[in-house]
């Protein structure tokens, strides 16, 4: 389908609803439409066009049109193209028809919309505070334009220091609360388990505990060449894939490209970040299943790349090399001999590796048929990256959405029918060769030329915009710029890929063991970051009993103990 | 069960040793590495391009008295980034490979540089173009509208 059908189709079923239409880069449509329709609207694309649901983006317009613009951003992945539904309601009665009811995946943009925009979504499913702190007083809506970066909060009264409303646990069930740190996930989060026995019944989540507001940083602080680096710091492992992200969007809404050679630049060093990524997370796999030999040889393996990447860009980590424009380094041809020798090491330990993995027992019996997420599900709460190729989903931002160099030399996406924690073991596993592949593909390619675009404006209007996709280790990361006056984007939405994968995990956990949450939530790609304790209370009485970090990780190596003995 | 432990041996084994005895045995970073900044007083010229690109802020400018100017970098902020590096007219800072940065004293990690500035002898304030800010040509720098300019 190309835009001007679905544009027309739409015009053909909305009628005058459809208030006004832009496309400023080709497959980019932002269709503005009247508040009534725009629940009808989400849902039309996402059934009759097929289209998935990525983010919604709040923006605070009081100031030139009076009004809220509630941004939901869907994307046509067969066809290449971004669609953004555009509802504009009053700015001084907030409120929009909330699409969650149907559209799941839309649940934690929309609470995120209330929460920081004060634009309540009516018949919201679930509408409890999702990012704010319990005790932020109600009326304070951080990311609207009237509160001033690096403003306090008004002290909260009594009334809002009560707790937070968290979900009664099933008849018959026991609370296991795991947090407010969680152990395998990357973020301080809040997991409260409902337990019969060893089974998991439900679960319930509070998290956002470590939310920096970088956002309003983003649009309130810093200017567009300042973001990339500051982007970089959304994620400890991932940071490459942000910066790329702003620069390539922020690029897109100002209405140009980086040249050819600095694209491929950022698919080399992104091919990188993620085999430093996928080798990272092996080993935690590894490590949280038992198998600690997996956790050394796999980071054995991981630091010469580490070190390659140093020699490229200065730094073993955040690399520092993107700018709107273009790379701030370049990629010499004396540094071909080194990448290649590093990514080949890696490519012949890793197939041995792959296949003595594929042949253990041991390691199906714990990874095979748990934590399933049936390609159903994980199609409507719009999982993303091998979180969903793992369930047979065909979804890879770098073949549906070109970006960096990946419209020339394209990317295998890698998919496996498990739907289960085994099935995103093996994506993982085989994306590894697969970055590999691109990377020597890459080198060979790359074209000679200049690294920093000379079409920079020299002027960069506001009420521009752009929205990119880049496929990070884990899934899909999402950036929308909108231009604004003083050098800095008015607004600068950012979702990153764990974002959308959480949200699948009471439907991953459901009906499994204590022993086998680690691993499923691990199997979505976590960091190994926050290390702290949990508590088990029983529902009935009340009483609690704490387990820490060292006790669950133990119940998940007796499991696959317990295994190995059989 | 025997079996996969002893491919797991094997696997180590042939490995071999890799850990470096690090810190006995310096280990000196390669390329164009991105460490501790150092600044060289006699080149600065106090014109604040640094300080108007650092992500952070981590450097600051103060004009203590008109014709003195005062460039301090805390650097237990800095992200390490070398966009200052870049922008710098004078290449007065340059990126060192020095990254054991750890301290009990934050002063080790500040940079204080104190300019002189000429002053036009009638108004007392310090001269018009052609200044060193003009000089920062590098592609991409453009000082923020409608902010003072240092
Ligand atoms: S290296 Fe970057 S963060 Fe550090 S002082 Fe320079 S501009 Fe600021
Ligand atoms: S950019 Fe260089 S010359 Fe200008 S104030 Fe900074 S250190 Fe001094």
């Amino acid at each position: 389908m190309t835009t001007a059908e679905l544009i027309r189709r739409l015009r053909e079923s909305f009628g005058p609803a459809i208030r006004s239409v832009a496309e400023p880069v080709a497959g980019k449509v932002r269709v503005a439409v009247a508040p009534e329709v725009v629940v009808r609207a989400a849902k039309a694309l996402t059934q009759e066009y097929d289209a998935r649901f990525l983010i919604t983006a709040g923006i605070d317009s009081r100031e030139e049109r009076g009004c809220f613009d509630v941004d939901h951003i869907f994307s046509l992945d067969n066809d290449n193209i971004f669609v953004i539904l555009r509802a504009s309601v009053p700015g001084d009665s907030p409120k929009v028809a909330a699409i969650t009811p149907e559209i799941p995946a839309a649940g934690w943009a929309e609470r995120e919309l209330q929460d920081l925009f004060g634009v309540k979504a009516e018949g919201h499913p679930d509408p409890r505070r999702l990012i704010l702190p319990d005790d932020w007083p109600d009326g304070v809506y951080p990311l609207r334009k009237d509160v001033k970066y690096g403003d306090w909060p008004p002290v909260g009264d009594e009334t809002t220091d009560a707790p937070y409303p968290f979900k009664q646990a099933p008849e018959g069930t026991s609370t296991v609360v795991v947090g407010p740190f969680f152990p395998v996930l990357e973020e301080p989060v809040q997991l409260r388990l409902f337990v019969d026995g060893e089974r998991v019944v439900d679960c319930d989540y509070r998290g956002f505990y470590n939310h920096r507001g970088i956002e309003k940083m983003g649009d309130s602080e810093l200017s567009y060449n300042e973001i990339p680096f500051i982007a970089e710091r959304i994620c400890g492992i991932c940071g490459f894939i942000h910066s790329s992200c702003y620069c390539e969007t922020a690029e897109e809404a100002m209405g140009f490209r980086a040249p050819r050679r600095a694209r491929y630049i950022r698919g080399i060093m992104l091919e990188l970040e993620r085999l430093e990524s996928h080798l990272l997370w092996t080993g935690i796999a590894g490590h949280i299943l038992g198998f600690d030999t997996v956790l050394m040889q796999t980071w054995r393996m991981r630091e010469p790349l580490m070190w390659l990447c140093e020699k490229i860009s200065g730094n073993r980590k955040t690399y520092g090399m993107n700018i709107v424009g273009g790379v701030r380094r370049d990629i010499p041809k004396e540094l071909h001999p080194d990448i290649l020798g590093v990514v080949d090491k890696i490519e012949q330990e890793w197939s041995q590796l792959v296949n003595a993995v594929e042949g253990d027992t041991t390691l199906r019996a714990r990874l095979v048929g748990v934590g399933m997420l049936p390609e159903a599900t994980a199609r409507a709460i719009a999982v993303v990256g091998p979180t969903a190729r793992g369930s047979d989903l065909h979804i890879d931002a770098r073949a549906d959405h070109p970006y960096a160099a990946y419209d020339e030399v394209p990317a295998k996406v890698i998919t496996h029918p498990g739907c289960d924690n085994w099935g995103r073991v093996l994506v993982r596993l085989l994306e590894t060769l697969e970055s590999v592949r691109w990377i020597r593909e890459a080198l060979k390619q790359m074209p000679d030329g200049p690294i920093l675009s000379d079409e920079i404006p020299e002027e960069i209007p506001s009420g521009q915009w752009g929205a990119c996709t880049i496929e990070a280790p884990r899934g899909e990361a999402i950036h929308y710029v909108l231009t604004g006056g003083d050098n800095r984007p008015a607004r600068w939405r950012v979702r990153a890929p764990t974002y959308a994968n959480l949200q699948a995990l009471p439907s991953m956990i459901k009906n499994e063991t204590i022993a086998d949450v680690p691993i499923t939530l691990g199997s979505m790609d976590p960091c190994f970051s926050c290390t702290e304790r949990v508590e088990v209370i029983n529902a009935r009485s009340g009483e609690s009993d704490v387990i820490n970090h060292e006790e669950l990780l133990a119940r998940s190596r007796a499991a696959t103990e317990r295994l190995r003995r059989r | 069960m025997i079996i996969s432990k002893l491919k797991e041996a094997l696997i180590c084994f042939k490995a071999g040793r890799v850990t470096l005895p690090y810190p006995f045995q310096p280990h000196e970073p390669e390329g164009d590495f991105r460490g501790q900044l150092v600044v060289d007083v006699e080149k600065c010229v106090g014109c604040g391009g640094c300080a108007e690109v650092c992500p952070p802020r981590c450097i600051e400018i103060s004009d203590p008295s008109h014709d003195k100017r005062v460039i301090e970098f805390f650097l237990e902020r800095c992200t390490y980034c070398a966009r200052c590096v870049e922008v710098c007219p004078e290449d007065a800072i340059t990126a060192s490979k020095e990254y054991e940065t750890a301290t009990n004293d934050r002063n080790d990690m500040h940079i204080r540089v104190e300019v002189f500035m000429s002053t036009c002898r009638r108004c007392g304030r310090c001269y018009e173009p052609p200044t060193p800010l003009d000089r920062l040509t590098v592609t991409g720098f453009r000082p923020p509208v409608g902010e003072e300019q240092p």
